[in-house]
């Protein structure tokens, strides 16, 4: 008994000791934050009141074929940041050109997506239930291009390492529960988070049986509004790790846009030709 | 010792060494047994070159794997919250088992709808119904959708199927072990069975490995008893028996010598051994017993010396055609059946071999054995066998009526042998099962109640999103559905259909191909981003440039699948312009091979017709002796083959591979009896007294021989398979025709005919 409690007390010494040195040679205290800070203000630098972008996605099959589709991006901020609108215009391959997608991106409901297909020339409301596995047939998944929901998941450090030139927190994020595990199909996220721009510069995805199913990296991260730090990922690339297939989302033009009109945000516009 | 011959003055001089030769050898080949491999693989059977092969390594290539394991679920209501949510436990797991590439239940099904400028895309089962009212409400939804109702679901709502798509890599055994644990490990009251085409695959096998295990041991104990039968002197019963199992270890050793594996046909190689590996030593303990007098007092090496000189040249002529028959099935396209043929000829070629020289050695060892009183000039003494008498009846009967025998014996063959024209040419494997196998029950579920067991492909080249090129697909898939065989098709134009419809409001007007190709690439993108882009995975390729529709039979066998692809390429030669269709998938690799092996088995016995009876002929130094040879085993194939169309018997791959066995061991007999005839017609004795001679002495040989193939073949009974088990009884009955045919039908023509080649 008094063996075990000397050994405690030695061991939370030199906890404090190693801690004490730490901050020592630590430049500044306030600046560590919580795992969980670190994921909050990676989301927070993505929120831009409103931009314009041009994006290229490119899919690239297990075989080295490519698809490539390029769309042209406006999205603004409702309600204090509560919703984001989005809207979406096709512009290639030629087959697709014209067609528009309209998101009503709500804090605490479903969204709401219209559709127009300039070769039926009518707007549909698209209400599903699920959200598909795969963004437009791409390895990018809804939940790795949406902000999940923060308070699903518990959050830890790993380690600290360099990703895309930078040094970066590694934080591991796990779901809560089996239902956010199994809605998301991933055990387990590893995030590479920039220290200097919160922005992910790399990502690791787990399977449910915890094996490496993909892996993101970014490059190009531009600061798109300076007054309130926050900044767009100009390249991102999913790889597939079981099936060897890759895609490529790259802002070819993004631009800080405060003050797009709403009628940009309806259907109407999505009709015009 | 004066009748002296060269293998018999070796023989005599060398036992021991002759013994030691065939000991090492037999142990060599044992030693190799356990190295033999099993291969089930189907497509591993057929040659690299063969069009049907490549067709599906193509589809394949495109597609990934195209066969499907099934899980099916039987419950009074499937929509019942107890059994969606064990249905939805094993979709999920299912979903995670590596051999799948993909997986489609009811829980990955989607229910798309359009009502009042809406696209709705929900999951077919969007939350399990806890109420009756919302079950009802859900049945009533399921009703409404074409991706479910008798496809997913059956109509009665007692079945539901999950599907798997294996992948390329996978494993039969692996991943049925894997579906297997699922079930247990997922308990419930409701009945689940595995279906599909590994199933079938994996229980045939296992079943011949079953039957293979049992086959031997009870065959070789109704072998024992059948030669004490016969020898009633312990001599006779091991020395034809050793001989026998040292044939079959010899031949079985020697798959894996040769790179070999063991494949489903070459199951079939003990049995073929059990019946006729033992037929010299028969000959060769029938001859020693002959000549085994009680009064003589011989020793045995002059036992030997006379057995040799007397048996040389008929076992080696039998042994011959015997093992040229064998070699005929090396016609065969397909690699097991070419190799069984090898197999086979190379443990005939030892049997008879070793009968010729290692028996003889061991006898030479021995001390003779207690004479046995056989009956020769004065026959039919009380002690004799039934067989004796019997052969003693008929070698006073034939001599007397042989005109009206022979005609008797023609006209019964030719009034049976119409039956032949109603043969059916068909291999299903689900006639080889009883009702309660599981295999069988999964499988008639899924061709009643769920759209088809398993698939042929048909791929489409061209501008996948071209309207014209999606409305060619959709003019096959609906002159499919009409097909009584057809189940459930699936294509990328049924899909686009149903998005036109839906993105009109659910007009049914609108249910039909977009009208142009903007429009289908535009429903492409929007299935993208609302659907799961998976989804089409199987049904066209990443670069839309081949389309894959899929088509299930509702019926496992061959026949049915072969009608299904001849309708499907007769209509696509009426309405093919421009670069056609490729057709194939397992079903069609399924079909050619067993129809390569059924056809090929007809020629391979038709050729060795031909060469055994060329043989007959140069042994005997006459044309005449070739035709008169083969007459008694046309009557007897005649028969065997109008027996299977009288009873509805299938020719399929079994019965087909184990007919090769009836020409090269039915023309022994016929050889024997000749020999000995025109031995005894040299020897100065009428026609009439030849024929009696000969079936007296030599006949009891030919029955005894006879009857140990028949012997070999009533162990087929113990089959797990169930046609099996009937045609080794038919095998039975086509040897005793064989048998009738050289004791009854051959003295009668000798007798009518006279033929040149037999007199002095």
């Amino acid at each position: 008994m008094k063996r075990t409690r000397f050994a405690k007390t030695v061991a939370s010494l030199t906890l404090c000791l190693a801690i004490g040195a730490g901050l020592l040679v630590s430049p500044s205290v306030d600046a560590a934050p919580s795992a969980q800070e670190v994921m909050e203000k990676a989301a927070e630098t993505r929120m831009v009141d409103g931009s314009e972008a041009v994006v290229k996605m490119s899919i690239i099959s297990e075989k080295g074929q490519v698809r490539e589709r390029t769309l042209a991006l406006a999205t603004k901020i409702y309600d204090g940041g509560k919703t984001e609108k989005r809207v979406y215009r096709f512009t290639s391959p030629p087959d697709v050109n014209g067609t528009g997608v309209l998101v009503y991106d709500y804090d605490a409901k479903d969204d709401d997506i219209w559709v127009y297909l300039p070769a039926l020339r009518k707007t549909r409301r698209i209400v599903s239930s699920q959200r598909s596995k795969s963004f437009m047939g791409s390895e990018f998944s809804y939940a790795d291009v949406n902000a999940p929901t923060l308070s699903d998941f518990n959050y830890k450090f790993v380690k600290e390492e360099a990703a895309g030139g930078e040094p970066c927190w590694v934080v591991e994020v796990t779901p809560k529960d089996d239902k956010v595990a199994k809605d998301e199909g991933y055990a387990k996220k590893l995030y590479w988070v920039s220290k200097a721009t919160y922005a992910i510069r790399k990502g690791e995805f787990y399977d449910l049986d915890g094996k490496l199913l993909k892996e993101l990296n970014s490059k190009n991260i531009q600061l798109l509004d300076p007054k309130k730090k926050r900044y767009r990922t100009m390249y991102m690339e999913m790889v597939n790790k079981q099936n060897g297939r890759k895609s490529v989302f790259e802002s070819e033009k993004a631009a800080l846009s405060t003050n797009l009109q709403d009628d940009l945000f309806t259907t109407r516009y999505l009709e015009r030709p | 010792m004066k009748t002296q011959s060269a293998l018999a003055k070796f023989v005599i001089r060398y036992p021991w060494p002759i013994v030691a030769f065939f000991v090492v050898l037999t142990a060599f080949f044992a030693m190799q047994l356990p190295k033999a491999e099993l291969d089930t693989d189907m497509k591993s059977q057929l040659p690299a070159d063969l069009p049907t092969r490549l067709d599906l390594e193509r589809i394949e290539e495109l597609f990934g794997g195209t066969d499907m394991a099934m899980l099916v679920v039987e419950a009074d209501d499937v929509l019942a919250a107890k059994t969606l949510e064990r249905v939805r436990v094993f979709s999920e797991k299912m979903q995670r088992i590596d051999e799948f590439d993909r997986v489609v239940s009811v829980f990955t099904a989607k229910d798309l709808r359009g009502e009042d400028g809406e696209m709705i895309v929900e999951s077919a089962i969007p939350r399990i119904p806890e109420t009756d009212e919302r079950r009802e409400a859900l049945r009533e939804q399921l009703a409404k959708n074409p991706l479910v109702l008798g496809n997913l679901i059956s109509k009665d709502y007692k079945y539901t199927v999950l599907i798997g798509f294996l992948s390329l890599e996978a494993e039969d055994e692996v991943l049925l072990d894997k579906l297997n644990t699922l079930i247990l490990q997922t308990p419930g009251d409701e009945q689940v069975f595995v279906g599909g085409m590994p199933l079938t695959r994996v229980s045939l096998t296992k079943d011949m490995r079953k039957d293979m295990r049992r086959f031997l041991p009870i065959g070789l104990v109704i072998m024992i008893v059948f030669l004490l039968a016969c020898f009633r002197q312990a001599l006779g019963v091991v020395l034809p028996f050793v001989m026998t199992v040292m044939a079959i270890i010899v031949s079985m050793g020697l798959v894996p010598v040769l790179g070999w594996k063991i494949h489903t046909v070459t199951i079939l190689l003990p049995v073929i051994l059990l019946a006729v590996a033992n037929d010299y030593g028969i000959h060769l303990m029938a001859r020693y017993q002959e000549d085994n007098v009680p009064g003589l007092k011989r020793t045995s090496a002059e036992i030997v010396d006379r057995g040799i000189a007397e048996l040389t040249r008929p076992v080696l002529a039998t042994g011959m055609t015997t093992v040229v028959g064998m070699l005929c099935m090396l016609s065969h396209v397909i690699i097991p059946a070419k190799q069984l043929g090898w197999l086979a000829a190379w443990g005939v070629g030892f049997a008879m071999v070793g009968s010729l020289v290692f028996l003889p050695a061991i006898l030479v060892l021995l001390p003779p054995a207690k004479p046995i009183a056989t009956p020769t000039e004065n026959a039919a003494r009380p002690s004799a066998s039934i067989i004796d008498r019997l052969l003693t009846v008929m070698a006073k009967a034939v001599p007397r009526r042989p005109k009206t025998i022979l005609l008797a014996c023609v006209a019964v063959c030719l009034t049976v042998g119409v039956g032949a024209f109603k043969v059916v040419v068909d291999t299903n494997p689900m006639s080889f099962y009883r009702e309660t196998e599981p295999v069988w029950r999964s499988t008639h579920v899924l061709n009643e109640h769920l759209g088809g067991w398993a698939g042929v492909s048909v791929v489409f080249e061209g501008d996948i999103k071209d309207p014209k090129v999606l409305q060619r697909i959709d003019d096959l898939e609906q002159h499919l559905r009409k097909h009584p065989l057809v189940g459930t098709t699936t294509s990328i134009a049924s899909v686009m259909r149903e998005m036109n419809r839906v993105m009109n409001d659910g007009d049914p007007a609108f249910h039909r191909i977009p009208e142009t190709r903007d429009l289908v690439a535009q429903y492409l993108l929007l299935y993208s981003m609302s659907g799961d882009a998976d989804d089409f995975e199987k049904l066209v390729d990443f670069p839309y440039e081949h389309a894959h529709l899929m088509v299930k039979v509702t019926d496992s066998g061959t026949k049915a699948a072969t009608e299904v692809l001849d309708y499907t390429r007769a209509y696509l030669a009426q309405h093919g312009e421009g670069a056609q269709p490729m057709l194939g998938g397992l079903l069609d690799v399924m079909a050619e091979m067993v129809g390569y092996i059924v056809w090929g088995q007809i020629w391979s016995i038709a050729l060795s017709v031909v060469l055994v009876g060329a043989l007959v002929g140069v042994f005997m130094r006459s044309v005449v002796a070739a035709a008169i040879a083969m007459f008694p085993l046309a009557l007897a194939l005649l028969m065997i083959f109008g027996i299977m169309g009288l009873f509805g018997i299938e020719l399929n791959l079994i019965t087909a591979l184990l007919s090769s066995i009836m020409i090269g061991v039915g023309v022994d007999y016929t050889i024997h009896f000749l020999w000995r005839y025109r031995d005894e017609r040299r020897n100065g004795l009428t026609p009439e007294l030849a024929v009696h001679r000969t079936l007296v002495t030599t006949g009891r040989g030919i029955v005894f021989n006879g009857l140990s193939v028949v012997v070999g073949f009533v162990v087929l009974i113990v089959s797990t398979f169930f046609p099996v088990q009937f045609f080794g009884l038919l095998v039975a009955i086509s040897i005793l025709a064989c048998l009738a045919g050289a004791l009854v039908v051959l003295p009668a023509i000798v007798l009518v005919f006279r033929p040149k080649f037999l007199e002095p």
